[in-house]
């Protein structure tokens, strides 16, 4: 018999080993694929240029990868934990360095392409698999599974990385260390080191800092999103930290009552030894229910946020500009198109507007002034002003929630007209009564004035054509119907070409400003944030229950052991369930309760920016149920997971 | 009065429709009476192991009865086997089976632990043996910071504290240097003297034997003869030794 054939059979004897191995590397391959499924895909990718979606994949990429890098280590350690021990063997036997090189890279080699071909494969049909669901469930109905070159080559390029390092220091290790403690390596690790309390205590400071830090940045700075990514460091720091410390503080103290630390002794104890050995899956699990849990309420709050601002920014269901040449339907033709038999209009208004363009002489910057009489002023507001000749109210189409701005408006709108207009500014008003078609102020001025204006200013006539119906949500087809009609009238006339147009189209300029395209735009952009979310969520989720899964599996031997002593010493069946659930659950959910509560904190804090949660207390709800959701799912996984425990230990 | 009874004890390893079968254990009968302390031999293979396994109830009989403080193990359920023998048996291993992530204190209490004993009893029952067997020094260690005497000294308190009818040893002295054994044989005789318990060892190490009152010789799972102490510890040692012989062991053990 060869060594080569001694080595095949120890393998073959060991497939478990490599099994387990192969698994996590064909995981990590798996996520990595999702994820370039997602960020190459091509309407993600259309969105990713103009939305908020490119600041929303960035940090769960950068997990990711750094998820991935400790995923394909760890599994890399534990395998070569017990390959370690049968090196050294071999070493003694008289196996050259070479040999062992050459044996680890072939090893590896095999595996490393398998797990990258498998992974790929069952990444695809993962992936294929979450857009078919939420394409249905969720109706995003134009994000299409698609592969391409990228989404293969960058899932190469990155596994064949850390892979590498991974093989690379393993080897590194084998080498570096006596042949002695190469064949002791799997038994050493189980020493446990010392504890303090003053690093303990750091890194509670650690957290506690950074989630400050996090407060005071959405509080009083701009620069949110950038600090943000140092705070989190820190965080995770902290938590890494503290982990490794506190359950061996706590149970230095608890062990000083007795009555409560024998009961629980057997619990403690281990619970202590896990923590201390998977202080960093238990941080890595940490930081992704942690992102998890704050990603999808912040992406929920942002899209209910922008929904609720675009509709109430919309004081009405329809609105458009016309001209004398553009956009000019009679109202009768609108009302052909617009008034439905089960969605009849509910008022319609036409308000004349004059638009004055000057250009500044320091920056040539296109100032537009836009002026509209006190009668349409009073039918669009209710508001009843008199008026002088050469008096004027400065009417600011917004309504302002917070004082600063408005503040600053009642400050300046005043001298936007004052150097160029001889009207005198009778009071300036806020309010939301237009939708945006033509400029965010206006001029209002009396009838008589404003029937002077053309012989005063060059200037354009425009009116604003504003429609309510009975439900919004219904106009989707008559919009469009509308929409069509404008554009073949417009396109039978000259296109204008002067200031109105300028950095902009006329398609633009004369667009229909409706809420159910504005809603319709929202939920599409959202809906693709929702899902990329989601995606990312299913992936992390996955991956942190495989991480303690493995975990819990990889050591699964010396637990038998454990059991099978506290066996001979009279522990019963039920007494051995009970500690294994108590065991389970702690790892399950502590990690899962700090990353919420981790995910809590920076959520409170980011809502600085936004005025508090006080302010916003339905954001608390999204919390509440993305957290609860969260955890049942998580407590499902616990449950299999328990009974799978159960039955080997058994 | 018997604390242990074993009557007409068979092991057979294997499936006997198929025939390839193993006989461990040949209608074993014995009788142990309380503060005896006795020893099994034989030699490896003769089934002292597989006996104590199912004296002790982690292994069941193919047929026969064993009966510890008049309760029939073999009647009672895995559990409530369990619980016998944490409150029945005390048990030392030839591995000394010391949970690693507890200290020398807490594998020492963890049978009264699981009793749900009280905190004040176990800290002095831990304390009262721990003096007696001179680990009251190391109660703080873990089990990889002390020596292999001093777990098995630990071990052997964990296997006394909830005081026991009988206390089963599995080769206690198979993991340790001479001066080691010597010092588990000399707690174990202690515990016969102070204590009153009652001590059953399975040992192939003639010097551990030699501590022992009584050594039963086991052969091919069949009793084979029993010698008892009636002098010191040398000369009984020469007696095992000469016995050994008889059934086939060697002579020249020095």
């Amino acid at each position: 018999m060869s060594f080569s054939q001694i080595v095949w059979k120890m393998a073959k004897a060991n497939y478990r080993k490599y099994i387990f191995y192969y698994l996590c590397n064909t995981f990590a391959v798996m996520f990595f694929f999702v994820f370039s499924t997602i960020y190459f895909n091509r309407q993600v990718d259309e969105v990713k240029i103009s939305g908020s979606i490119q600041f929303l994949l960035m940090t769960p990429g950068v997990t990711l990868v750094l998820f991935t890098i400790f995923f394909i280590s760890y599994a890399h350690q534990i395998f070569i934990k017990q390959r370690r021990s049968e090196f050294g063997l071999f070493m003694t036997l008289g196996m050259t360095d070479r040999d062992i090189v050459k044996l680890v890279l072939l090893e590896n080699t095999i595996i490393g392409l398998l797990s990258l071909t498998s992974g790929i494969l069952g990444g695809t049909i993962f992936s294929r698999g979450i857009f078919f669901l939420l394409m249905h469930s969720v109706g995003i109905g134009q994000v299409a599974f698609h592969l391409s070159s990228n989404m293969f080559l960058y899932t190469t390029i990155a596994f064949a990385i850390i892979f590498l390092i991974a093989v690379g220091s393993s080897l590194y290790h084998v080498f570096t260390e006596n042949v002695i403690a190469n064949i002791k390596s799997s038994k050493t690790a189980a020493a446990l080191k010392n504890n303090s309390p003053i690093i303990g205590g750091i890194g509670a400071a650690f957290i506690f800092i950074s989630i400050i830090g996090v407060y005071l940045t959405y509080a009083y700075s701009n620069y949110g999103g950038e600090l943000l990514f140092i705070w989190a460091i820190f965080t995770i720091l902290g938590v890494y930290i503290s982990l490794n410390q506190f359950i061996s503080l706590f149970i230095e103290f608890v062990k000083r009552r007795e009555n409560y630390y024998y009961p629980r002794m057997l619990f403690l104890t281990s619970i202590n030894y896990k923590f201390k050995h998977l202080t960093t899956i238990l941080t890595l699990v940490i930081s992704l229910v942690m992102i998890t849990i704050l990603y999808g309420t912040l992406n929920l709050s942002i899209y209910s946020m922008e929904k609720k601002d675009v509709l109430e920014s919309k004081p009405y269901d329809i609105a458009f500009l016309q001209t004398e040449t553009k956009n000019n339907l009679d109202q009768e033709t609108v009302y052909s198109i617009i008034d439905q038999e089960d969605n009849r209009i509910q008022g319609y208004q036409q308000i004349p507007v004059y638009t004055h363009y000057e250009r500044m002489e320091d920056d040539n910057w296109l100032v537009s002034y836009s002026f509209m009489s006190i009668e349409s002023f009073q039918e669009l507001t209710s508001i009843s002003y008199e008026l002088d000749n050469n008096e004027m109210l400065y009417f600011i189409n917004s309504e302002f929630e917070n004082n600063e701005q408005e503040e600053y408006y009642q400050e300046n709108a005043y001298y936007f007209a004052d150097e160029n207009l001889e009207f005198t500014l009778k009071e300036i008003i806020a309010g939301n009564n237009i939708n945006y078609v033509s400029d965010s102020a206006f001029f209002i001025i009396n009838n008589t004035d404003f029937e002077q204006l053309e012989s005063q200013f060059d200037g354009y006539k425009s009116t604003i054509h504003q429609i309510n119906v009975e439900d919004w949500r219904e106009t989707d087809g008559a919009t469009n119907k509308l929409e069509k009609n404008l554009l073949a009238y417009n396109k039978k006339t000259p296109p204008i070409m002067d200031e109105r147009t300028e950095g902009s189209t006329e398609e633009e300029f004369f667009k229909v400003d409706s809420k159910i395209k504005a809603f319709q735009s929202i939920k599409m952009e959202n809906g693709i944030s929702f899902f990329v979310m989601t995606v990312l969520s299913i992936i992390f989720f996955l991956g942190s229950f495989i991480l303690l899964y493995l975990n819990l599996f990889s050591e699964i031997e010396s637990e038998k052991e454990k059991y099978r002593k506290l066996h001979a010493i009279g522990i019963t069946d039920k007494e051995v369930k009970q500690a294994v659930t108590k065991e389970i659950r702690a790892i399950f959910f502590i990690p899962a309760i700090i990353g919420a509560i981790l995910a809590f904190c920076y959520f409170i804090s980011m809502m600085r920016d936004i005025g508090g949660v006080m302010a916003n207390p339905g954001l608390l709800l999204y919390f509440g149920g993305i957290t609860i959701t969260y955890l049942l799912v998580q407590f499902i996984f616990y449950l299999y997971a328990r009974k799978k425990i159960i039955y080997k230990l058994m | 009065m018997a604390i242990l009874e074993a009557n007409h004890i068979v092991k057979i390893y294997g499936d006997i429709k198929e025939d390839r079968t193993t006989q461990a254990l040949n209608e074993i009968s014995l009788s142990i009476n309380k503060g005896e302390f006795i020893a099994i031999m034989g030699a490896s293979g003769s089934g002292k192991t597989t006996l104590l396994n199912i004296l002790s109830g982690l292994d069941k009989p193919t047929s026969g009865a064993v009966t510890i403080a008049g309760e029939k193990i073999n009647e009672i359920s895995r559990n409530q086997l369990a619980l016998f023998r944490r409150q029945q048996l005390g048990f030392v291993f030839q591995d000394f089976n010391l949970l690693d992530s507890l200290t020398v204190k807490e594998n020492m209490a963890l049978p009264m632990i699981l009793e749900k004993k009280s905190s004040a009893d176990i800290d002095q029952k831990v304390q009262e043996l721990a003096a007696l067997f001179g680990i009251e020094d190391i109660l703080d260690k873990y089990p990889y910071q002390i020596s292999g005497g001093q777990q098995q000294r630990t071990a052997v308190s964990r296997a006394l504290v909830n005081n026991p009818s009988i206390i089963l040893a599995d080769e206690p002295t198979g993991n340790l240097d001479s001066a080691s054994s010597a010092d588990i044989m000399e707690c174990f005789e202690t515990i016969v003297e102070n204590l009153a318990s009652t001590i059953l060892l399975v040992t192939h190490d003639i010097f551990a034997a030699s501590y022992c009152q009584k050594v039963i010789f086991i052969k091919d799972g069949m009793i084979h003869s029993s010698i008892i102490r009636e002098s010191g510890r040398e000369e009984f040692a020469q007696q095992i030794i000469a016995e050994l012989s008889v059934i086939g062991g060697r002579k020249d053990v020095f």
